[in-house]
C-alpha cells in the first residue's frame, strides 16, 4: 500500500510538472518601433504606426510564420532624440533582432549605437546621411537626395522653354531638408542640365508672398520641395493667391511646384485644397487613388482592422506597412533557411535581398534591393500629379541616373 | 540649540551661527551620510536595465541644471526662459572641441573631468553676458531677454556648419583607470560621475547660501531697492546669479553630451527650457531640495504616463491617438495643479513631513 501511495504521488508530481510546462511554447519574435505619435510630425507618425501594427497583426492572425509570431512594441518618442534613445535601450533589453526607427535626427543620433550593437535598423527617414559610415541602417526607399535629383532630371528631360530650366529648392531647415542640396549641386556639376537659382530654407512663416515674388523676379520656373506638407501648403496657397501656379508642366511665366516623399500625399491636398492642383510629387509608394493590387491589399488591411479613410489612404500608412513587410520578409527568409532569427542573420538576409532574391512588396512601385553597398530599398520612383483633387500617376516609374554619379 | 546634539525638537537657536548649520543634529548628519552611501552603493548590489539607468542619469543631469535655475529664479527671483540654451552651451563646448580636435581626441576622452569644468566655465561666461541686461531690466522684460538668448542660441546652432547645423556631433567613449568605458558599463559610469557632480554642487550651493552672496541673492529677490540701501549691488548680484546658473547649466550640458555620446540641437530647445522651469516649480522654487524633487517628479511622471498611454492604447486601440495625447496633457495639468494648489512645490511637503517627524510623538 505504501509503495502504491509513493507511486501515485510520483505520478501526480510528474503530471504537475508537465502541466506547468504546458504545451511546447511557440516562438515569439520581439521587434520594436520608436516614432513620433505625438508632437512634431505625428501626423505622419500616427498612420505609419498603424501600418506597422496592422501588418504584424495580419502576419500573426494568418500564421504567415507558422507557429512563430511577431510581437512588435511601438513606443511614442514625441520626436525627441533623448526619448528615442531611452526607448532603444529598453528594446535592446528585450533582445530585439531588428529595430524600426523614425526620424532623421534620432537615426543620426543613434547611428553609433546601431553599429556597436550590430542591429539592423529600418528608419522612416530616407536621409542619405543615415547610411554613410553605417553597416546596419537600411532605407526603405530611395533617399531624399535621389528623389530630388530624380525630380530635377524629370525637369531637365521635359523642359522645352529654351536653355536651362531655372530651379529653386524649398527645404526644411534641418538635416532632413538640407540633405539633398549638396547632392543636387554635385549632380548639376556632373552635367544635370538645370540651373539651381536659390535654396530657400523656410521658417515658420505664415506668409510666403515675398519669397515667391523674389523667386519670380529671378525667373524661377520650378520649385522642388524637400520638407513636410504644412509649409508646402502655405507656399502653394500664397502662390495660388498670386496666380503663379503653372497649370501645365513648365508653363511659361509661372512656377511648377514639385516635392519629395514627405511633402505630398492626401494631407497636402487636405491642407492646400485647390492650390495643390498640378503639384508634382515623387515617392516609391503606390497610392490608393491609383488602384492596383497593392492598393487593394492596403485598403483591405485597413478595413480588416477598422481604420478610418484618412488612415487607409495615407501614404504613411503604406510606408509603415512596407517597412513591416521588409522586416517580416527578412525574418521569413531567415526561418525558411532554418537559421535562428538574430541580428546577424537578419542583417545577412537584408544584404542578400537583391537580384533574384529581391523582395517585391505590392505596396511599392519597384522591388526592394539591398546589398552591402546599396542601402536604399526601392530604387524606383513614381511621379504623381494632383488633378481634380486626387493624385494621378504621371508616366512609368523611373530611376535617377545622376544619383549614381554623385554617390 | 538643543543640549542633546543627537535629537532636538522644535527650532531653538542661541546664535546666528547655529541657525546657519547645515545639519542641525548629529542624527540629521548620520541619516544624510547613510543616504549618500546608499546612493553610491546600490549599483553594486542591484542591476538596473540600461533604460532605467539612462532615466536616472538623465534625472541627475536635470538636477544639476535645475539647481542652477533655482539660483537665478528661485533665490534671485529672476525668471529665466532660456536655461536649456545654457545647458546647450556646455554641451556644445564639448561638441565644438570634438569637431575641432576629433571626437576621440584625448582631451575629450581622457580629460573629461576637465572638459566638464571647462563647459561649466563657458556656461558661466555666457550666463554673465546674458545676465548683463539684468543691470537695467527686471521681471518680464528680463524674462524676454533670456527668451531671446534661447532663440539666438537655437538659430546660431541651426545655421553654423561648425556645429553641424544642429545635427548630432558625436562624442567618443571616455577612458577611466580601467581603460575605455564600454557600452556595458557606460550608464553606471556616468551615474557615478553625475552623482559626484550633484553632491559637490549641492554642497556648494548649500554653503553658498550661507555666505554674504547667498544672503544678497535673497535680499535682492525680496526687495532690490532695500538691498541697494543696505549696501548691496542688485545689478551685479543678478549678473553673478546668472553666471552661477550658467556654470551649473554648463556642467549639466557636458554631462548630457557624454551620457548620450553626442550633441544635437533637439535636446536644448525652448521646450526643454520650459521643462526645466516646470521642474523648478514642481520641486519648489527657492529651496535646494526642490531642485532634487522637481526633476525626479517630472521624470517619474513622464515614465508613468508613458506606461499609462501604452496600456490605454492596448485597452482602447481605436482611441490610440487620444492615448498618445496623455503625455503632453498630463505634463501641462501637473504644472497647473501645482501652481494652483501647491505653489511652494514638493519641497513644502518635504518640509511638513520633516517637521512632523521632528516633533513626533508631540504635536508641537
Amino acid at each position: 500500500m505504501r509503495h502504491v501511495k509513493i507511486f501515485l504521488i510520483g505520478v501526480a508530481v510528474v503530471c504537475l510538472l508537465f502541466a506547468a510546462a504546458g504545451p511546447s511554447r511557440a516562438e515569439v519574435i520581439k521587434i520594436a518601433l520608436s516614432l513620433a505619435m505625438s508632437g512634431p510630425t505625428s501626423d505622419a507618425g500616427q498612420p505609419y504606426a498603424k501600418g506597422v501594427e496592422d501588418f504584424f497583426k495580419y502576419v500573426n492572425e494568418e500564421k504567415l510564420l507558422g507557429k512563430a509570431t511577431i510581437d512588435c512594441t511601438i513606443r511614442d518618442d514625441q520626436y525627441k532624440n533623448d526619448v528615442t534613445k531611452r526607448n532603444f535601450e529598453e528594446f535592446l533589453d528585450m533582445n530585439i533582432p531588428i529595430y524600426l526607427n523614425y526620424s532623421t535626427g534620432s537615426t543620426l543620433a543613434l547611428k553609433r549605437d546601431f553599429e556597436e550593437e550590430k542591429i539592423p535598423t529600418i528608419p522612416a527617414s530616407f536621409h542619405r546621411g543615415n547610411v554613410e559610415d553605417s553597416n546596419y541602417i537600411f532605407l526603405p526607399i530611395a533617399s531624399y537626395s535621389e528623389q530630388c535629383i530624380g525630380l530635377a532630371e524629370y525637369v531637365a528631360r521635359n523642359f522645352d522653354g529654351g536653355a536651362k530650366a531655372k530651379v529653386a529648392l524649398y527645404i526644411h531647415p534641418s538635416a532632413f531638408g538640407r540633405g539633398p542640396v549638396a547632392d543636387l549641386e554635385k549632380a548639376i556639376a556632373a552635367g544635370l542640365n538645370i540651373e539651381l537659382v536659390e535654396t530657400v530654407e523656410h521658417g515658420t512663416d505664415l506668409d510666403s508672398t515675398a519669397t515667391l515674388q523674389r523667386l519670380m523676379s529671378k525667373g524661377v520656373q520650378f520649385v522642388i520641395s524637400q520638407t513636410v506638407q504644412s509649409p508646402v501648403a502655405t507656399f502653394l496657397n500664397d502662390a495660388e493667391r498670386l496666380g503663379i501656379i503653372a497649370q501645365t508642366f513648365g508653363e511659361k511665366g509661372k512656377i511648377t511646384f514639385m516635392g519629395a516623399h514627405y511633402t505630398g500625399g492626401i494631407d497636402l491636398i487636405a491642407l492646400a485644397g485647390s492650390a495643390a492642383e498640378n503639384f508634382y510629387w515623387t515617392t516609391s509608394y503606390r497610392l490608393t487613388s491609383v488602384p492596383g493590387v497593392g492598393t487593394e491589399a492596403q485598403l483591405a488591411l485597413a478595413k480588416r482592422y477598422g481604420r478610418d479613410d484618412q488612415t487607409a489612404n495615407s501614404h504613411n500608412y503604406t510606408n509603415g506597412i512596407m517597412v513591416a513587410q521588409v522586416a517580416f520578409e527578412a525574418i521569413r527568409r531567415c526561418k525558411a533557411k532554418g537559421n535562428p532569427v538574430n541580428r546577424a542573420n537578419l542583417t545577412a538576409e537584408l544584404n542578400q535581398m537583391n537580384g533574384l532574391n529581391a523582395f517585391y512588396p505590392v505596396t511599392t512601385v519597384g522591388p526592394v534591393t539591398y546589398s552591402a553597398t546599396d542601402r536604399a530599398g526601392v530604387d524606383d520612383l513614381q511621379l504623381y500629379r494632383v488633378q481634380d483633387g486626387e493624385w494621378h500617376a504621371v508616366d512609368a516609374p523611373f530611376r535617377s541616373e545622376f544619383m549614381r554619379k554623385v554617390e | 540649540m538643543s543640549a542633546n546634539r543627537w535629537l532636538a525638537t522644535g527650532n531653538f537657536f542661541t546664535s546666528y551661527r547655529e541657525e546657519q548649520r547645515i545639519f542641525f543634529t548629529h542624527l540629521d548628519r548620520l541619516i544624510f551620510a547613510a543616504f549618500i552611501v546608499l546612493l553610491f552603493a546600490w549599483p553594486l548590489f542591484f542591476e538596473l536595465s540600461n533604460k532605467y539607468m539612462l532615466v536616472i542619469n538623465h534625472t541627475l543631469i536635470a538636477v544639476v541644471a535645475v539647481m542652477g535655475l533655482n539660483i537665478v529664479t528661485g533665490y534671485a527671483g529672476l525668471i529665466s526662459i532660456g536655461h536649456a540654451a545654457f545647458v546647450g552651451i556646455g554641451a556644445y563646448t564639448v561638441a565644438g572641441l570634438a569637431t575641432t580636435l576629433g571626437d576621440s581626441h584625448k582631451l575629450i576622452t581622457h580629460a573629461w573631468p576637465l572638459m566638464i569644468v571647462l563647459s561649466g566655465c563657458m556656461g558661466a561666461l555666457f550666463g554673465a553676458f546674458v545676465g548683463l541686461p539684468a543691470l537695467r531690466l527686471k521681471h518680464l522684460y528680463l524674462a524676454i531677454a533670456t527668451l531671446s538668448f534661447q532663440m539666438i542660441f537655437e538659430w546660431t546652432i541651426h545655421f553654423m556648419r561648425f556645429f553641424n547645423q544642429g545635427q548630432t556631433i558625436y562624442i567618443g567613449r571616455v577612458h577611466w583607470l580601467t581603460g575605455e568605458v564600454g557600452r556595458s558599463s557606460h550608464y553606471v559610469f556616468w551615474y557615478y560621475a553625475s552623482l559626484v557632480v550633484v553632491v559637490i554642487t549641492g554642497f556648494g550651493i548649500r554653503n553658498l547660501m550661507r555666505t554674504r552672496f547667498g544672503r544678497s541673492l535673497i535680499a535682492v529677490r525680496d526687495n532690490d531697492r532695500a538691498a541697494d540701501a543696505m549696501g548691496m549691488h542688485p545689478g551685479l548680484t543678478k549678473v553673478y546669479a546668472f553666471a552661477l546658473a550658467g556654470f551649473m547649466a554648463g556642467l549639466a550640458g557636458a554631462l548630457h553630451a557624454y551620457l548620450y555620446r553626442g550633441v544635437g540641437i533637439e535636446s536644448f530647445t525652448l521646450h526643454h527650457s520650459i521643462t526645466y522651469l516646470a521642474m523648478a516649480i514642481v520641486g519648489g522654487l527657492g529651496t535646494l531640495h526642490g531642485a532634487f524633487w522637481g526633476p525626479v517628479a517630472i521624470e517619474f511622471l513622464d515614465i508613468q504616463v508613458e506606461h499609462l498611454s501604452a496600456w490605454a492604447a492596448q485597452i482602447f486601440p481605436a482611441q490610440g491617438n487620444l492615448a498618445t495625447a496623455l503625455r503632453p496633457f498630463s505634463f501641462g495639468l501637473v504644472i497647473v495643479l501645482f501652481l494652483m494648489f501647491e505653489p511652494r512645490g514638493i519641497a513644502n511637503w518635504w518640509r511638513i513631513a520633516r517637521s512632523y517627524v521632528k516633533l513626533w510623538p508631540f504635536r508641537y
